[in-house]
């Protein structure tokens, strides 16, 4: 060893007032910074390795917590997306008038609702002819029904009359088997009828669907030849949405009368245009309805699908909100497990501390060794819990049947929660061991 | 690392900001320790460890502090090698009046100016004897590579080139507490501060580190040898012996 020797002959002058032996002080900071970081993740993970079990314990605690709250996020951003794919079908082309709003939250307005005029055909043709921005328009009624066929019977079926056929493309949906009807027999209120899948698997449990073609069913005592099977759209919260049947809006009036109010579909070609045609056509309905400028109320109801989308949103936020506040609560105790476990290691390597510290440890040095401790096993838990969460999520997916999710925002999330519970709760144990004094660490055992 | 070392020095002396003692003509003079007090509060009463001790320590000096226990020189110890502050007094320790530093001063300072030898060695013992070696350069932020450089040379001088990679449970006490000598010198410190070195040790490995301290000091090294045991403190060039907070004895041997 001699280098200490060189270091001390540089003659008289420079032995005070000058520090020489301080390579420390010369390097750059990032570099010193870097080496104990990763002498601490070092430290860590022979820790972490050394106490097998302690490890597990944490990590289950840190699972189970994140998993909670990641399967939660999941389910609901699956379920969020099959509401929102399923109401905005019609694209955000298409608005309605009707009489009522689709969403009535008082028995005032249910009376003030109901006072109202009719929509009527005449009223679809009115705003078809005026407005520019337009670019189709149909009408639509609605009846709850029963479907027969011999001795099957199929209740809660929706029977939907349109006219024109373009209301299917409206509508959103579309032919899978057989056809549409043609304009000419509409127009001649044909007792023919477009069906979706559920009625043919229900009225017809033995006949594969392309054999449904040309079959009669009864329908609000009528008879109806099947000319179309739609494709399927699927269920939304275990409901069908394929249990329809669809006829011509002339047949609808020819065998159950004049509806007493209709849906105005108006679609327009392009998203932006929207807008104006919703102006257009509330004009043309106002001066119909003999309304003024003075006039509060419209006398109908126009509205996009996102009535419905709003209504959802604000119905269910506050759960949501809940429910992953609760599942968050098992993170907060996967965080007081892993606070007890870090004063346990804090306590067990008094001595080790010590020892750094004797070596020239700063505060700060074993502060960040602790904490990152915390960090790795509750990041490595972040990161199982995020997995075993998509896990769950997709095993109640499966049983509910919607769409999953799987986002990388949530994936981050959890792993980030995880990381921002070891920090938190490994803070006060690496404070202690930070704060202790090294003489009394050196002595202890 | 010399060459950088006197380049920057200038400045890394108003990093720390505290006064520096005036080059005096005591240039050789490594330790300065003036009235020096520490007093502990146990409740109702004060008990004074140290109650005005001073003395100095010049550059390359082989010092050994003896005493029974209780003496204070256990305190004294903590107080040289900067684990501890005194509650009164001055020390001076390679230009730098440590008296008044924060805990953050003082780790640098234990870091960078003191290399210490413990009676139980200390050494990790999850970490091979090169790792151990490695920890005080690691605080002291020096890159990888020059590291194991620096901690491969320190080893070897306490010729224990073939024990790198083995952990303290695989060594011999002796080889254990030359893993500690190679660390408390890997940083080239001002001095050499052990703690009863050869309290753990059989006679004959004591004889050995004995030696080896010998050799250290012959290579220029500063040592303060701190024990209770006569034929060791006798090896020493001086002996400084303390009894109930007060130097009792400083007497030049060698």
């Amino acid at each position: 060893m001699s280098p200490r020797g060189e270091t001390r002959t540089e003659g008289p002058g420079d032995a005070f007032g000058r520090s020489i032996s301080l390579p420390g002080r010369i390097r750059s900071l990032p570099a010193l910074r870097l080496a104990a970081l990763w002498e601490a993740f070092l430290v860590a993970a022979g820790s972490l390795r050394q106490n097998k079990l302690r490890t597990g314990l944490t990590l289950i605690g840190i699972i189970v917590g994140v998993t909670a709250v990641i399967a939660v996020v999941t389910i609901i951003k699956g379920l969020d997306q099959t509401v929102a794919s399923t109401f905005s079908s019609q694209g955000s082309t298409v608005f309605t008038i009707s009489k009522r709003p689709q969403v009535i939250t008082s028995r005032e307005d249910f009376i003030k609702f109901n006072k109202r005029k009719d929509v009527i055909r005449e009223d679809a043709e009115a705003v078809f002819r005026a407005c520019t921005a337009c670019w189709r328009t149909g009408i639509a009624a609605n009846s709850f029904e029963i479907a027969k066929h011999g001795d099957q019977k199929f209740e809660g079926v929706r029977l939907r009359a349109i006219m024109p056929a373009a209301m299917f493309d409206i509508d959103g949906v579309a032919i899978d088997i057989g056809r549409l009807w043609t304009e000419s027999e509409s127009a001649a209120a044909r007792d023919i009828c477009v069906v979706g899948p559920d009625i043919v698997t229900n009225l017809f449990p033995d006949l594969p669907l392309d054999r449904a073609i040309g079959q009669d069913i009864w329908t609000g005592g009528h008879k109806y030849t099947i000319i179309g099977v739609l494709q399927p759209l699927g269920k939304i919260f275990g409901a069908s949405r394929d249990n329809v049947i669809y006829i011509p809006y002339a047949n609808f009036e020819k065998n159950f009368g004049a509806h007493n109010s209709l849906v105005v579909f108006v679609q327009t070609e392009t998203a932006p245009q929207l807008e104006q045609a919703e102006d257009q056509a509330r004009a043309i309905m106002r001066s119909r309805r003999g309304k003024t400028f003075r006039d509060e109320d419209d006398g109908f109801a126009l509205e996009t699908q996102d009535v419905f989308l709003n209504l959802y949103t604000s119905a269910t936020s506050n759960i949501y909100i809940v429910t992953i506040g609760v599942s968050a609560i098992s993170l907060v105790v996967g965080g007081i497990v892993v606070m007890n476990i870090m004063l346990v290691s804090v306590t067990e390597r008094t001595k080790e501390i010590g020892i750094r510290k004797a070596v020239g440890a700063r505060r700060k040095d074993i502060l960040t060794q602790f904490l990152i401790e915390a960090v790795t096993v509750t990041a490595i838990g972040g990161v199982l819990g995020v997995l075993s969460g998509f896990g769950v999520a997709w095993l109640i997916a499966l049983l509910i049947g919607f769409p999953l999710l799987f986002s990388v925002w949530s994936a981050v999330l959890g792993v980030s929660m995880s990381s921002i519970v070891g920090v938190v709760s490994g803070l006060w144990p690496a404070w202690r061991a930070a704060k202790l004094d090294p003489i009394e660490a050196l002595r202890s055992e | 690392m010399t060459e950088t070392a006197v380049a920057t020095s200038q400045t890394s002396s108003e990093v720390i900001g505290k006064p520096e003692l005036p080059a005096n003509g005591k240039a050789d003079l490594l330790i300065v320790m003036s009235n020096l007090w520490k007093t502990y509060d146990m409740g109702a009463e004060k008990v004074h460890a140290l109650h005005g001790v001073s003395f100095e320590v010049k550059r390359g000096d082989y010092l050994a502090i003896t005493g029974p226990s209780g003496s204070g020189k256990s305190t004294l110890m903590n107080l040289i090698g900067c684990l501890d502050t005194p509650s009164q007094g001055e020390y001076w320790l390679n230009g730098k009046n440590v008296a008044e530093m924060d805990d953050d001063d003082l780790a640098r300072i234990r870091n960078q100016e003191v290399g210490f030898v413990f009676q139980t060695f200390n050494l990790l013992a999850r970490a091979t004897a090169l790792h151990n070696v490695e920890l005080p350069l690691i605080y002291g932020g020096v890159p990888g590579a020059k590291r194991k450089e620096m901690a491969r040379e320190a080893l070897s001088a306490v010729d224990l080139t073939d024990r790198m990679m083995h952990r303290p449970n695989e060594l011999s006490g002796g080889q254990r507490q030359r893993v500690a000598i190679a660390r408390a010198l890997v940083n080239h410190p001002s001095i050499l501060l052990a703690d009863e070195p050869t309290g753990a040790l059989d006679t004959a490995t004591s004889y050995d580190i004995m030696n080896l301290f010998e050799r250290l000091h012959d290579d220029g090294n500063t040592i303060i040898l701190v024990t209770h045991e006569h034929d060791i403190a006798a090896r020493a060039h001086r002996i400084i012996s303390i009894r109930d907070g007060l130097i009792e004895k400083d007497e030049r041997i060698r």
